[in-house]
């Protein structure tokens, strides 16, 4: 595989007078592990829902491994494993006649116990009918039908929801260890460390827009959100500290200084000025979080007067 | 194959459904007992017995039918297992006619177990021919498979459970309890606006009485005991009822997956 494993075109959905996709464009290349983030309603999931061919666009296109996601749904499918969101599973079939049944529709030749093994699910899970299953086992299984027929390509919608920290983590060494088969992984998730921790690209939307797509790191140097630095003292500084390049909010009282130091040289600088002034007790430097990344692209003090007056999309 | 597939899974899901079986007991355990009853008591000829248990039949069992189809793709929409399906490679229509074949099965089974319990006990209580007992199992079995035709079309067209079960009832209640309310008002209403004399029967007013499955089955039944099996009389044949049949089998369907074809699958 070498051509784009997704390839979104001027893909637009509306409901009604409600657009919940707004002319996307994105490209998602072979062998990424691509990360969708957004709140819930921002067109996420209208998007994968496009991709899958259970809604239709009202316009553009989109391809998944060169194949036309509505033309070529049924050799596309073959070739995909997804675990949608709000999926339901059959409460009176055992696990495994449900890995069963994904391999015998895509055609594959699985050992679902093997898959079920997998995706940390016991024999003894495997008999039992899925409407015995707690949340995160149903997820489990989700995903063991979604990795039948090895696919070249995998979407998982918010696929750590109803995991614990535990299972949201073997979640992560799948996905790495699907893409070091070489296989693409597009996920989505509103809940930013699970898409941090693996993802190599990710794209943001909010209000039907796609805002961002970038790197993690670049998306963070391009917003320059900064580091901040919090230095306990033991007296308030004599002097004002003055301007320090690169180094912003300056914030002092009687026991802390604290700042925002935009580049990494700009922490030492800030450091050495306070420790000019005054005794410097203990050092504590927080990198921005993503969640403050995300808040600006997605929040309301984002100032972009272009983006036009759009509903959000609260479509599942 | 995947049609297959489907069918196969849907088999072995729905049959696992307590419900299904308890509304499945009832309606049969009814129509067999009321039989069993009057085949004792009375001194009916087994001709009579399996004309009046046929009427009961074509009145209970498209209850069944309906029950067993009306959640067919409707149910699956709710609980976001067709989404699971249909992220693998089958097509909406795949499911469809999965859903239906599946379904079928099931209503034929049971309609077979039925129809046979009810006809050994006609059988062998009083004395009746197996031809009549053939004909009576074949046409119920062909009206059960237009109920769950009806059902699963209803199904496709529905987005949600609710509205398919509220639809159901309004078919059976239109097309089972009521036509013969239905029928008077048209023949009324056509007299009064001088469609047809009071009195005659225009071959179109045949036509509404026998529009509804359970009334074309009952016809061909009749028709086929009657022994008019190649009468030249199309409403005292048997080709004309079946035919309305097949189209009963076809007609909701179709429109069904053209509504199913178009659904946001949310």
């Amino acid at each position: 595989m070498t051509g784009p494993a997704i390839e979104i075109d001027g893909l637009s959905k509306r409901f009604g007078d409600v657009t919940a996709v707004d002319s996307v464009d994105l490209t998602v290349e072979s062998g990424e592990i691509f990360g969708f983030l957004g709140p819930n309603g921002a067109g996420k999931s209208t998007t994968i829902n496009l991709l899958l061919d259970f809604v239709r666009p009202t316009s553009g296109s989109a391809s998944m491994l060169g194949l036309d996601v509505s033309k070529d749904r049924e050799t596309l499918h073959s070739r995909i494993g997804v675990v949608p969101e709000n999926y339901g599973l059959y409460d009176r079939l055992s696990g495994r006649r449900h890995v069963e049944l994904a391999a015998k529709l895509k055609d594959a030749d699985d050992d679902p116990d093997e898959l079920l093994d997998r995706v940390g699910l016991s024999q003894e899970d495997a008999n039992r009918a899925a409407g015995e299953y707690s949340t995160g086992m149903s997820q489990r299984l989700a995903l063991a039908m979604a990795l039948v027929g090895t696919p070249d390509l995998l979407i998982l919608d918010e696929p750590t929801s109803g995991l614990d920290p535990n299972g949201a983590r073997e979640l992560r060494d799948i996905i790495r260890a699907e893409n070091d088969r070489g296989v693409t992984v597009f996920f989505s998730s509103h809940i930013l460390e699970q898409v941090e921790a693996v993802a190599d690209r990710v794209g943001i939307m909010n209000e039907g827009e796609l805002v961002a797509i970038d790197s993690i790191d670049r998306l963070r140097r391009q917003l320059d959100t900064g580091a901040q630095v919090t230095l306990d003292v033991d007296r308030e500084p004599e002097r004002n500290l003055g301007d320090i390049p690169n180094v912003r909010d300056i914030d002092v009282d009687d026991k802390t200084v604290r700042g925002t130091c935009v580049e990494p040289a700009a922490k030492l600088r800030f450091i050495d000025r306070v420790r000019e002034l005054t005794t410097v007790t203990d050092v504590r430097i927080e990198e921005s979080s993503l969640e403050d990344l995300f808040a600006s692209y997605t929040g309301e003090d984002t100032t972009d007067s272009q983006t036009e007056t759009v509903v959000p999309g609260g479509v599942a | 194959m995947s049609v297959r597939t489907i069918a196969r899974k849907d088999l072995a899901d729905a049959s696992r459904s307590k419900a299904l079986w308890a509304v499945t007991l009832i309606v049969l355990l009814s129509t067999a007992g009321i039989t069993t009853l009057l085949a004792v008591t009375s001194d009916m000829a087994a001709g009579e017995v399996f004309t009046l248990s046929f009427q009961l039949a074509v009145t209970m069992l498209p209850i069944v039918a309906l029950v067993l189809a009306k959640g067919a793709l409707t149910a699956e929409r709710e609980s976001g297992s067709l989404r699971v399906l249909l992220s693998l490679p089958p097509s909406r229509r795949d499911v469809l006619v999965g859903k239906l074949l599946g379904r079928t099965a099931l209503m034929l089974v049971a309609t077979l177990i039925s129809g046979f319990v009810t006809g050994l006990v006609v059988l062998t209580i009083l004395d009746g021919t197996f031809g009549s007992l053939a004909a009576f199992i074949g046409f119920l079995g062909l009206m059960g498979v237009a109920f769950v035709a009806i059902g699963v079309g209803i199904s496709a067209g529905s987005s949600s459970d609710s509205r398919a079960t509220a639809v159901a009832v309004g078919a059976y209640m239109i097309l089972v309890a009521l036509w013969n309310l239905i029928q008077s008002a048209i023949q009324y209403g056509a007299v009064e606006l001088g469609l047809m004399t009071e009195g005659s029967a225009p071959a179109w007013m045949k036509l509404v009485g026998l529009f509804p499955p359970n009334r074309a089955a009952r016809a061909a039944y009749r028709n086929t005991v009657g022994g008019q099996l190649f009468g030249t009389d199309p409403f005292a044949s048997v080709w004309l009822p079946v035919l309305v049949l097949l189209a009963w089998i076809l007609v909701p369907v179709t429109i069904g997956y053209l509504r199913l074809r178009e659904a946001q699958i949310g």
